[in-house]
């Protein structure tokens, strides 16, 4: 039985995710603590700012919630009941489902972000690393990463901006094309005008010029950047030969009136020009905008922009919901022919077993036999039995996909009056391996690795 | 197959007829055009990707079917067939069709998908519906001058529409950024930067190729009237693109002129070319 104990953003305060989460230090030995411990067979910890989750697999749902809880309790030295309080606990395909989702960005604080793709990929290989996956979450996370893929590129929800300083450069680059090579003006030397251009270099813009009032805050600004930091009055200058403009003053008048840019935009040569003014009273006068090749955004025109795209990933998600129901219901096929492989070799051994004992009963009456016929013999019994065996079992792995498989399993037993306290098969095993016999209970060693 | 008597008359001739032969090759490509354009509308009210990948090939199918029909045309009159306005129209059309499917698949511009192939079904429907007028040529005349002027017409035309269509999505990209309200009609438009790129490539090479196609014309013309002015809209038109589009490139080369009025002025000059057409049918 699969369970998933975590916390999120929903569950729990930051204090507590604080305290709850483990750095990607204690991760590895983590994860082998957590499995080493008697009912949990399988783990995996996926810890970020945001949440922890962890995956576990053993035969017992109860003790296998408890033991994690227990262990988020001593790992991190806080009362089983805190543990509780902000923790939840899923089971089976809800555990499946909500793991799936959560890769896939569905779950997260901002719809639809990218790097939980890569921190679960990461968690992944720490636990397969500390041995402490096997074919269960092996194909459990392969599937959800997969399927967090899936999402991603054939729906919206991570297409488009969700944050101001990246829909500025969206904009930007629905402007200029490839943001490689172009020059960006800073007026203003604050945080934001900071924020702004960080995300501009890192996307291609090469040339950076600093205007600031106080000289000595655009020099250290522009330094970071390798930019050129000029003093307030050379920065309009500028406006004639940069591509991108970024204001944020504290100033209480618009700095660059309409008179001013239009100059400037008459004087340019280079295409259009881009501002972007994040200043709170604005810095740009807004007929700016009416300029020909002009394109001017405030900060409410980025919000705007921002909230049209958190719209659009919400419409993106439902998209999104519905290929993870695909894919949950897969994984629970999956598991279910796992479920059906133990009553298949029971099934196989049953009736090659009365062959075998009807030849037994039968050798006094053929008398004696050459090895050829005696062979024949076997032969012939094990082909009946095959062919008799052939549709039960192919009508039992259809119906698994159709997920009535244990019903069917049930009913199979009585009739070939197979014990019901068979073995369940220990999770993991593939049917190809588990033709023996029925395996012995509790096969899975310490590291719970299934074989 | 046409028998002998009906491709020639009593004199030996090549009969004059339309682009009549394409009789089923271009009513083909014509449905293979508007499946084309409906998939790729529904492309773009669903704003999905399938639709389009399936329009991009209906214009494959047509690009092909168009080429058979050329060809075919070709190959019945014994010469590359551009003597008529139906010929004209018809190789202008596929002109136009190719530089879609290059903007369409090289740069993923899928948004001419509803600019350039509308225009190439139109000017097929047109060569399929004009009246045949073909000139019967002295075989002479079939290589020379003429050709060479009408080939590089219809090429300097082609880059125009390819101008046109570029300049019709900056506008468009740019209405867009103005309005700041539409991040979901910009994310389908190229970039302002590509649409200048290519739609200024596309001028710079029809304009020299309008230069010389009527620098040829004005032989052409006085080869076979004696005079370099017959007026009429086969001759005043191409003059005023021309003159439009000297005006741009000259603002665009020696004032870094570009734009919103620079995209006005290519659409200008691009209706103008498309007047003389016009003219010619008549």
């Amino acid at each position: 039985m699969l369970v998933l104990v975590g916390l999120n953003h929903k569950s729990a305060p930051l204090a507590v995710r604080e305290k709850l989460g483990f750095s990607e230090a204690e991760l590895p030995l983590a994860v082998e603590r957590l499995v080493t411990g008697d009912p949990v067979e399988e783990g995996i910890i996926v810890s970020t700012c945001n949440r922890v989750e962890v995956v576990a697999r053993a035969k017992d749902r109860h003790a296998a919630a408890a033991a994690v809880k227990e262990f988020l309790a001593r790992e991190h030295g806080v009362s089983l009941d805190e543990v509780d309080k902000f923790t939840y606990e899923l089971e089976g395909s809800e555990a499946v489902r909500h793991l799936f989702r959560v890769v896939s960005g569905l779950d997260s604080m901002v719809l639809g972000e990218p790097q939980i793709l890569g921190q679960v990929k990461r968690a992944y290989e720490v636990a397969r690393e500390a041995g402490a996956t096997g074919a269960v979450l092996d194909r459990l996370l392969q599937q959800g990463l997969a399927a967090a893929k899936r999402v991603r590129t054939e729906t919206g929800i991570s297409r488009h901006a969700v944050s101001i300083a990246f829909a500025a450069v969206e904009l930007a680059k629905k402007i200029f094309g490839d943001l490689g090579g172009r020059s960006a003006l800073l007026l203003g030397a604050g945080k934001m005008t900071e924020l702004a251009a960080r995300h501009l270099v890192s996307n291609g813009v090469s040339r950076i010029v600093v205007a600031n009032r106080t000289y000595s805050r655009a020099a250290a600004l522009a330094e970071r950047f390798a930019g050129e930091a000029v003093n307030w009055d050379e920065g309009f200058a500028f406006l004639e030969r940069v591509d991108i403009v970024v204001t944020g003053t504290a100033a209480a008048e618009p700095v660059l009136t309409k008179a001013i840019v239009q100059k400037a935009a008459r004087a340019r040569r280079s295409g259009p020009l881009f501002l972007i003014d994040i200043a709170v009273p604005r810095d740009v006068a807004p007929d700016v905008n009416d300029l020909d090749n002009v394109y001017l955004y405030d900060i409410d025109d980025l919000q705007g922009v921002v909230d049209s795209n958190i719209e659009e990933r919400r419409r993106q998600a439902g998209l999104a919901a519905a290929m993870i129901e695909g894919e949950v219901a897969s994984f629970a096929r999956w598991r279910q022919s796992l479920d059906l492989a133990p009553t298949i070799t029971a099934l196989r051994d049953r009736l090659h077993g009365i062959g075998k004992a009807e030849i037994e009963r039968f050798r006094r009456r053929l008398g004696t036999l050459s090895t050829d016929q005696r062979q024949a013999v076997e032969d012939l019994t094990r082909a009946v039995v095959q062919k008799i065996l052939h549709n039960p079992i192919r009508h039992l792995k259809g119906c698994a996909t159709e997920g009535s498989g244990s019903d069917v399993a049930g009913l199979y037993r009585r009739i070939f009056d197979i014990p019901d306290d068979l073995t369940p098969a220990p999770d993991g095993s593939e049917p190809a391996a588990a033709s023996a016999s029925p395996e012995a209970p509790g096969a899975p060693g310490p590291g719970g690795r299934d074989d | 197959m046409l028998t002998s008597s009906e491709r020639f008359d009593a004199a030996g001739a090549p009969r004059p007829c339309g682009v009549g032969v394409g009789l089923v090759l271009l009513p083909l490509a014509l449905i293979a055009y508007f499946n084309g354009i409906f998939l790729a509308f529904t492309a773009m009210v669903r704003r999905s990707d399938s639709p389009q990948r399936g329009a991009e090939v209906s214009f494959v199918i047509a690009w092909l079917l168009q080429v058979g029909a050329v060809a075919y045309e070709g190959v019945r009159v014994g010469y590359f067939p551009l003597t008529s306005a139906g010929d004209y129209l018809l190789v202008l059309s596929w002109i136009v069709l190719t530089l879609y499917l290059l903007v369409a698949l090289r740069w993923r511009i899928t948004q001419a998908s509803l600019i350039l192939p509308p225009l190439a079904a139109v000017m097929a429907f047109v060569a399929l519906l004009i009246p045949a007028r073909r000139l019967v040529l002295p075989p002479a005349q079939q290589k020379g001058w003429l050709s060479f002027h009408v080939g590089i017409s219809v090429l300097g035309m082609g880059a125009l529409c390819l101008a046109f269509a570029m300049a019709l999505i900056y506008l468009m990209q740019d209405r867009a950024l103005k309005a700041k309200r539409a991040p979901r009609v910009m994310e389908r438009l190229p970039s302002l930067a590509t649409c200048d790129r290519i739609g200024y490539h596309a001028v710079l090479w029809g304009f020299p190729l309008l230069t010389i196609g009527i620098a040829t014309g004005q032989i052409v013309l006085w080869a076979r009237h004696g005079t370099l002015w017959m007026g009429g809209p086969k001759q005043i038109f191409p003059i005023l693109a021309w003159a439009v589009l000297a005006v741009l490139l000259y603002a665009r080369l020696v004032r870094g002129f570009r734009g919103r009025k620079s995209a006005y002025l290519t659409i200008a000059g691009f209706a103008l070319g498309l007047l003389t057409v016009l003219g010619m049918t008549r």
